[in-house]
């Protein structure tokens, strides 16, 4: 029992930060239906500007989030802006051209943090990395519970712009019916942009989180790219609801997988339920409960 | 005229490419080096690397080899057998070196070894264990370091006389290195009376290995073994802290619980745990202590069992090349064969062991982090400092 | 001089290409060039096979290195479990992961579009994982190593080369059958493609048969070639199923010829960085191969939507007047 306990609430924390990777995804697939292959890197590319400011200027991982999600914003902005929207506009034979692009933008990313920084491991050391306490025996490790606050606070927020803005309340539309958003003369290019850099910012915020717990390499996106679209598809894509749920799940479906099954089929487990979520459920929990 | 253009492309390119290579007059005897310099294993092959650039100036700064001077040509193999496997056709076949070296993971040593034995090419291994690599009769690969099921012989002293544990967990990384080590570190339990409860590999990189940890809490071995490169140990002994488990002591199976870097990301969760060990400063052997401080004095780093490898594959290979009747690989592999020198890693000397040929024999060790630092605690003979046994982690990490 | 691009001559430049390909390693006495030549040969494979699904029929497939890397066990597998020569594979490595393909698309080909894509990741990866854990089976992580049967490249080579000359062949062949035109009909639309009669499943799938039986094939020359196999290098998402890909887009999606040129383009640009221009240049420059590419890939993609077979009208006008500007219309090949 015991066991199990530990192993929900290792999954449930580890949700949380899934949850932020999944949210900026389901909003770049909602709103332009394509996938952004991308996602983990500009994770990655945050989690280096958090050990910059870390090894070279003392600032706190979590400090650091105020420079690295805005600094994200701006990547996503520019890359949506000239390198994926312009896109649109030529003809190609395959209509997966943006899919592709974001592959493109991801190895770039890769390779120009591997070629500034080398392939080693970096890691931020703090006070509080290795801190937990404890609810009887159950232990529970500080940064992952603040990191899960964090992720909690900026959901909320991201609600209150989603539901309360002009820009959000473009966006949610496009994101569930783009051609009637277009008819109603919502700027598309715009939203987009705005779109890219907002999923790009909460990478960047899942990013920042992980650092004091994890450690850092250029390749380390790849797999988070991964659980980003196994969220997206089990949330369903553009519900920013079905992304929290979705990354919980993921997070307990690992740790109980690994725990019950097998340590190395964990991203097995993960990529099993996608499936099982592809094909029986195309649509994801979105479906189920209509949020 | 543009129906050649296409074409005219195609001759371009192939011109360009195949724009002679010069071969001039050989002032330099060269030596391809494999080794991982950028990848998962870059720290590995840091050390290593540097070493070598140590040897190498010193060599060629008395003499070189009878009056030529030699040149590691190193190549990157990224961690992976693949490459590993191009960068060794390169050094034989467009480099043509007169034999190579470095062979850092087993995997990517596997791969080498057999491009090298196909092409008749002088391989000394210096890191590489898995101990299949010298069991294929491969007469033209010669292994300077100790095979992986003979990294933990040391230890096993020391748990039938200290540790005395009734059961034990092996977690090993899911690589060549982590699957051969495990396999022979479970037999060796079953040898020794242990029982092991639980043997599991991970996938390395992993960020929680919580799930892996809460089964080690559960099934409550008296021994911990966990064969993992740097960033796996440091988190494995994070989340072990963070869970509480109370073994009677955690040991790492070399690789990552042996680097300087290892207490720096494991923080006080390193404290007092203990390694295999391949080698150590304060062994008595001609040069060690020498290396140590010359390393250290030049990186500002710590050396430790992988960089005393290299830098002594380095000397080996300097005095092969002196001794051999000519650089043709059949006299090189002849010189490998008569090799019996003295090196700061310890005697070196190429004999069959079981079903292993070319196969360098030595002791191994046992090390501890004791404030921070790795002391070698075990055998008594040789030990730095008194291993601290038995050890309370409450308080160590608290 | 006219702005038209004289069809009649390609022929020409692609026999004397293929002549050149035929001459090379008797023209090139160095065993490093070979194997660089039998690398691009394998990727011409690859390339090809993920276009006919991708490029051709529209499936598009990040999972390519099932079928790499199930061809490659299927050949690794005769030496570790039957003691039989890894050269069975060419003979089988082909079959077996075709019958994958028809396992795969009667998952997958019930998605669309993006979700096809993500599927294929998802059994990618799966794959991978159990080849990793299933370690009787497998040997896992040890990997599976043979001793390679020549010494020579030359025997390599041509195998690597009449396997390409067979894959782009077959599926020119394929192409110019009525297969060939419910595939791109399939492409260009789906739903049309049903209306009209067309089992968008029956052709998807026999697309996808083609393309993995010559990817599987691949799988089993590079065993027998490379020696040395393990679940990372065979069934790797970014080093095989990506790569393919890109070698695709490189070239151009939707031609016969260009994921061809996309191969070499690919192995011979990151070979020259790799090895800093063979030396003339400072050696940091190795560490930008990968991200030479990259960059390339997004020129592009964003330039050159077609790739460069594609648009290789484009670029001649580019090269013989710099301000010429015409947006030819290219379809197919």
């Amino acid at each position: 029992m015991q066991e199990l306990i530990q192993a929900l609430v290792a999954g449930v924390l580890m949700g949380g930060i899934y949850a932020l990777i999944g949210i900026g995804m389901t909003l770049i697939m909602g709103v332009m239906k394509i996938i952004n292959l991308a996602h983990g890197e500009l994770m990655m590319v945050a989690m280096y500007i958090t050990y910059v400011l870390a090894q070279y200027f003392g600032l706190d991982p979590y400090f650091s989030l105020l420079i690295a999600m805005p600094s994200l914003f701006i990547i996503g902005v520019l890359i949506q802006k000239y390198l994926l929207n312009p896109l649109l506009k030529v003809d190609s034979i395959l209509p997966e051209n943006q899919v592709l692009m974001t592959v493109g933008v991801g190895m770039v990313l890769t390779e120009v943090m591997r070629f500034i920084f080398q392939a080693d491991f970096k890691s931020v050391k703090t006070s509080y990395s290795s801190t937990a306490f404890y609810l009887g025996t159950i232990s529970f490790n500080l940064p992952m519970v603040v990191a899960f606050g964090i992720a909690v606070a900026l959901t909320i927020c991201l609600f209150y712009f989603l539901l309360k803005t002009d820009v959000g309340k473009s966006i949610r539309a496009t994101a569930q019916n783009k051609e009637a958003a277009l008819l109603m003369g919502i700027n598309a290019e715009k939203i987009t942009v705005m779109t890219y850099g907002l999923g790009a910012s909460l990478a960047a915020a899942s990013g920042t989180l992980l650092l004091p717990i994890y450690y850092l390499f250029p390749s380390i996106g790849g797999p988070f790219t991964l659980k980003a679209f196994v969220i997206t598809m089990l949330g369903g894509m553009g519900s920013t609801v079905g992304a929290i749920v979705g990354g919980v799940v993921l997070g307990v479906a690992e740790s109980l997988g690994a725990t019950y099954i097998k340590m190395g089929l964990k991203d097995s487990v993960a990529m099993f339920i996608f499936l099982l979520v592809l094909i029986f459920l195309p649509g994801g929990l979105k479906r189920l409960t209509k949020v | 005229m543009k129906k050649f253009f296409r074409f005219s492309l195609v001759l371009i390119m192939a011109l360009a490419l195949f724009a002679p290579t010069a071969s001039f007059a050989q002032e330099t005897i060269r030596v391809g080096i494999i080794l991982p310099i950028s990848g998962g294993q870059a720290s590995f092959g840091e050390i290593e690397k540097n070493s070598f650039d140590i040897a190498m100036e010193e060599i060629n700064g008395s003499g070189g080899i009878n009056g030529k001077k030699i040149e590691f040509l190193y190549e990157d193999d990224t961690g992976r057998p693949d490459v590993a496997r191009s960068a060794a056709e390169k050094l034989i076949n467009k480099d043509k070196v007169a034999m190579l070296g470095g062979g850092y993971g087993s995997s990517e040593t596997m791969a080498i070894a057999g491009v090298a034995q196909q092409n008749r090419m002088p391989f000394l291994i210096n890191t590489g264990s898995d101990d299949k690599i010298t069991e294929k009769g491969w007469d033209f690969v010669f292994r300077l370091n100790p095979y992986a099921s003979e990294y933990f012989k040391g230890l096993e002293s020391f748990l039938t006389e200290v540790v005395k544990p009734q059961t034990c967990a092996i977690l090993y990384e899911n690589t060549n290195f982590g699957t051969s080590q495990s396999k022979a570190f479970a037999t060796a339990c079953e040898r020794l009376g242990i029982k092991v409860v639980m043997t599991e590999g991970y996938e390395k990189g992993g960020v929680d290995f919580k799930p892996l940890l809460i089964n080690v809490k559960k099934a409550n071995p008296d021994l911990i073994y966990m064969i993992s490169y740097l960033m796996d140990a440091s988190l494995l002994m994070r989340q072990s802290m963070e869970l509480q488990l109370n073994p009677k002591m955690f040991i790492g199976g070399g690789a990552g619980f042996t680097l300087p870097e290892f207490p720096d990301n494991a923080g006080k969760a390193s404290e007092k745990v203990m390694s295999v060990t391949l080698w150590y400063q304060s062994l008595p052997y001609p040069g060690a202590l020498d290396y140590f401080t010359k390393y250290k004095e030049r990186f500002k780093k710590n050396t430790e069992y992988h960089g005393a490898e290299a830098y002594s594959a380095a000397y080996v290979i300097a005095d092969v090349l002196k001794r051999a009747k000519s650089l043709s690989p059949d006299d090189i592999k002849e010189a490998l064969l008569a090799t019996d020198m003295k090196t700061c890693f310890g005697p070196v000397k190429f004999v069959k062991v079981g079903d292993k040929i070319n196969q360098n024999v030595l002791p191994t060790y046992v090390m501890q982090w004791i404030d921070g630092k790795g002391e070698l605690v075990w055998p008594k003979e040789g030990a730095g400092k008194p291993y601290v046994y038995p050890v309370n982690w409450q308080k160590e990490w608290k | 001089m006219g702005n038209t691009f004289n069809w009649r001559k390609i022929p020409w430049a692609k026999v004397l290409s293929v002549a050149f390909l035929v001459l090379f390693p008797l023209l090139v006495d160095s065993d490093y060039y070979r194997h660089l030549f039998i690398i691009a040969l394998m990727w011409v494979v690859i390339g090809s096979s993920w276009n006919l699904l991708s490029g051709y029929t529209g499936q598009v497939s990040f999972g390519h290195a099932i079928f790499f890397g199930v061809g490659a066990y299927t050949a690794g597998l005769f030496t570790t479990k039957l003691s039989m020569s890894a050269w069975w594979g060419m003979l089988l490595g082909g079959p077996v992961s075709l019958l994958v393909g028809i396992v795969i698309g009667w998952i997958c080909f019930r998605l669309r579009g993006p979700y096809f894509a993500l599927a294929t990741i998802a059994i990618g990866e799966i794959f991978r994982q159990v080849a990793e854990n299933w370690i009787s089976f497998t040997e896992g992580m040890q990997g599976i190593l043979i001793i390679q049967t020549f010494r020579s490249k030359i025997p390599y080579y041509y195998l690597a080369l009449g396997l390409a000359i067979a894959c782009v062949g077959t599926i020119a062949l394929v192409l110019r059958s009525k297969w060939g035109f419910y595939f791109i009909a399939i492409r260009e639309d789906q739903d049309a493609a049903e209306a009209l009669g067309i089992s968008s499943y029956r052709y998807k799938s026999l697309s996808l048969m083609i393309s993995s039986f010559f990817t599987g094939l691949a799988g089993a020359f590079y065993m027998n070639y490379m020696a040395f196999i393990d679940p990372q290098v065979v069934f790797s998402l970014h080093y095989i199923s990506i790569m393919a890909i890109l070698v695709g887009i490189i070239g151009g999606v939707g031609t016969i010829w260009g994921p061809a040129v996309g191969a070499f383009i690919m192995v011979l640009l990151q070979e020259t960085f790799r090895s800093s221009f063979y030396g003339l240049v400072p050696r940091w420059v190795s560490e930008a191969h990968v991200l030479v590419f990259g960059l390339l890939v997004i020129f592009v993609i964003r330039y050159m939507a077609n790739g460069m077979v594609g648009d290789w009208p484009k670029i001649q006008q580019l090269w013989s007047r710099p301000k010429a500007v015409s947006s030819p219309s290219v379809s197919g090949n």
